[in-house]
């Protein structure tokens, strides 16, 4: 890749780098407004239904929301060390790595198709109320995140097996991870926000 | 031209260009019935006047979407196209059948019409852009498939660009949505879902992918980046495009007795419609600032940049504006949405056509470039077209936001004719900025017709 | 504790024990302003770690440090606007 997709520095080259490429960073962009209007829709209608939250709320399984916290904070974690790899061109470890990351990605996955299993059998659907809407919108629009993530994880891992990233350039490598970060922090806001903030 | 077969867009453009004039000529009928109610009835009324202005435009559209990519196409490919005379052939037939329907139109009232082509063996007319009659969307499509077999061939037996494979993702979309327009169910409600799977995932999905590929396929031409820099960008466009405007079909679910999340899934998504269109935006500017050469088609460029700028602000902008489900409850169907129609169409698909032939039709016409005096002709046009949009986007809000007050918020609200008389003075600045947009399509023609010093291809 | 002088892996030791208080909290059901307050403060740490840690922005263009750390005082003062609101 051409250091033009990065954006002009002048002051600073060296030392403040955009890692990966900047149309990743354009629509990690787009992706995170996407979710701040969402989350800040389940924030307002809430003001509107405290009560109705509240009690909902309860009826979700925290423990498994948590248990992913740690699955996708993990996954992003050894996903970081597959980049530092390929910075200090440790290059077996960096497949390794990205493999245990989509493992992490896998297990989220396991877990909330649990979680939703429970809560469909149930009988929930988008119309059982206005917090079951939100949490079946925001947490199944979350997941397609994950998986679209891992995909992106799977074609990267296929890459670093080849040996294509190293010190001199790991662009798609970062490009990957950012986009790997970013389902995590979302998750981060929806995890207190969903499951237990009132 | 690199490849002999190109040529054959050749009359694809210059049919779109002579209906876009048909479009625009009905269009001024159409706003003068809208104050002088009794213009040119019975021979023309407004409903009649109102389905020949849309239904050229999608036609004209149409051609210059197949013309364009039959000249992109074999370019992208770096092969002949895989049937020029299959190509001449839909050219003819797909003219034909056009203008018959409009004759249809104006000819026989839209009743006889319906009993004349046999719309009791299957229901399909009577819906806004769908009017036509049976014969006529069958032809559509064939003419589709007749055509994007000719494209998907000759893509096959070349080379596989992304933007060649975006291109066939959106004529593909346009062509499979366009079944849905055979399916009229008796309930309202569903009736309503697969008109919009045909009108909103067209304009707001599979076109948009259209418009991107056209723009990747000129602004690579005329300023020289970096493929790679270019694909970038149509990937991340082509993704935006996809998740906001397929989801985004839920703004036109509100209040038709649909589930009540649609009110929140339709205004969320829509709201983050205008980001494919910024992005876009963003993507002409970069590349041309970024060029790497002076390409001597200035108004291709022009174009280019143009349309970024006029679909962002009247799909994405102007589309903005009334689709929150609560603003929308006051301001469906009224002449906000037409405001949002016009510039958007014109923005977003009038433009991008516009553009792709004014790229084409100088190297079709053996140049690389026009001379001098006629692309400052055209550039001519594109502003009085451009500022004709805008004013008459601007009288058709201001309408808009007058027929909402009068018609729907007020204390005393007023019948809907009764309304109509309130706005009148603004559907006469509509009309007149109509006019000023006729002669910026004059020019245009002109400009064609003008000489000077050529520039070699 | 050689381990730590890694940012990624301090920050992930951080995110964990973050990750627990979030979940604790919510066991023992606390509610009402310093809850909401102490949770989003802790999202807030939680996002700004993987932001500089993990996507790597601590050295990157000022710009998109400003553009995500941006998103995340937007996102946390949206929310915090909205409870506060239910609070009254």
């Amino acid at each position: 890749m051409s250091n033009t997709t990065s954006l002009p520095t002048s002051e600073a080259p060296a030392a403040r780098r955009l890692p990966g490429d900047l149309a990743i960073w354009v629509f990690i962009l787009s992706e995170m407004l996407v979710f701040a209007v969402f989350f800040a829709a389940y924030a307002f209608a809430r003001a509107k239904n405290v009560e109705l939250f509240n009690e909902y709320q309860q009826t979700v399984n925290r423990d498994l929301g948590a248990l992913n916290t740690f699955l996708l904070i993990t996954g992003s974690w050894f996903v970081v060390r597959a980049v530092q790899a390929a910075h200090r061109d440790d290059l077996p470890a960096v497949p390794r790595n990205i493999l245990l990351g989509f493992l992490c990605g896998g297990g989220f996955v396991v877990v909330k198709i649990i979680e939703y299993a429970a809560k469909f059998g149930a009988g929930i659907t988008l119309s059982t109320n206005t917090f079951y809407m939100f949490y079946i919108s925001l947490t199944f629009f979350h997941f397609m995140h994950v998986i679209l993530g891992m995909v992106i994880l799977a074609v990267i891992w296929v890459q670093a097996r080849k040996g294509a990233y190293t010190s001199r350039d790991a662009h798609g490598l970062e490009s990957g991870a950012a986009y790997w970060h970013m389902v995590d922090l979302l998750w981060i806001i929806l995890f207190p926000l969903v499951y237990v903030m009132r | 031209m690199q490849y002999k077969s190109q040529a054959v867009a050749k009359p694809y453009f210059i049919a779109a260009i002579g209906l876009f004039v048909g479009q625009i000529l009905f269009g001024l009928i159409l706003g003068l019935q809208y104050v002088l109610g009794d213009f040119l009835f019975p021979a023309i009324p407004f409903n009649v006047a109102r389905m020949v202005h849309t239904n050229l435009l999608i036609v004209w559209l149409l051609f210059g979407f197949m013309g364009g990519a039959y000249y992109m196409i074999p370019e992208e490919s770096e092969t002949e196209l895989f049937s020029p005379k299959l190509a001449l052939a839909m050219f003819w037939i797909f003219l034909v059948a056009g203008a018959l329907t409009i004759v249809g139109y104006l000819a026989v009232p839209y009743a006889t019409l319906a009993e004349l082509t046999g719309n009791s063996l299957l229901e399909t007319m009577g819906r806004e852009f769908l009017e036509q009659p049976l014969p006529t969307k069958l032809g559509i499509v064939v003419v589709a498939l007749a055509f994007l077999f000719n494209i998907t061939l000759t893509v096959l037996k070349g080379k596989k660009t992304s933007i060649s494979i975006v291109l066939l993702l959106g004529l593909w979309g346009l062509a499979v949505f366009f079944l849905f327009s055979f399916y009229n169910p008796v309930n309202v409600v569903l009736d309503k879902f697969f008109w919009w799977w045909t009108v909103h995932l067209w304009v707001e999905g599979v076109w948009e992918l259209i418009l991107g590929s056209f723009l990747a396929f000129v602004l690579i031409k005329t300023t020289g980046v970096d493929r790679e820099v270019i694909e970038k960008w149509l990937y991340v466009i082509v993704t935006l495009t996809l998740i906001t405007g397929i989801i985004g079909t839920g703004h036109h679910y509100f209040w038709i007795g649909t589930p009540e999340y649609w009110q929140w899934w339709g205004s969320i998504f829509s709201a983050l419609e205008p980001i494919p269109f910024f992005a876009m935006t963003v993507f002409a500017f970069n590349m041309v600032n970024r060029r790497r050469r002076e390409h001597p088609n200035k108004a291709a460029v022009l174009w280019a940049l143009g349309t970024g700028v006029m679909s962002f602000l009247g799909a994405g902008v102007w589309g903005f504006l009334h689709t929150l489900a609560p603003v929308n409850y006051y301001t469906h169907g009224t002449q906000i949405t037409a405001a949002h129609g016009h510039m958007a169409f014109y923005g977003a698909y009038a433009m991008v056509n516009l553009m792709m032939i004014s790229y084409a039709m100088p190297i079709l016409r053996g140049r690389a470039a026009n001379s001098n005096k006629s692309q400052v002709l055209e550039m001519w046009s594109f502003w009085l077209m451009t500022v004709a949009i805008v004013f008459i986007t601007l009288f058709l809000t201001a309408a808009g936001i007058l027929q909402v007050w009068l018609q729907r918020v007020s204390d005393a609200p007023l019948p809907f004719m009764v309304a109509q008389d309130k706005i009148a003075l603004f559907y006469w600045m509509r009309e007149w900025a109509g006019v000023a947009f006729l002669v910026g399509l004059i020019v245009y023609i002109a400009s064609f017709f003008v000489g000077g010093e050529e520039k070699q291809a | 504790m050689d381990m730590l002088k890694n940012p990624a892996h301090r920050a992930w030791l951080v995110l964990m024990i973050a990750t627990v208080i979030t979940w604790y909290l919510g066991e023992v059901g606390a509610a009402g302003t310093t809850a909401i307050v102490a949770m989003l403060l802790i999202a807030f740490v939680k996002g700004r770690l993987v932001i500089l840690d993990f996507m790597e922005l601590r050295e990157a263009p000022r710009m998109w440090r400003i553009l995500l750390e941006g998103w995340l005082i937007l996102v946390s003062s949206l929310i915090l606007l909205a409870y506060w609101i239910s609070l009254k």
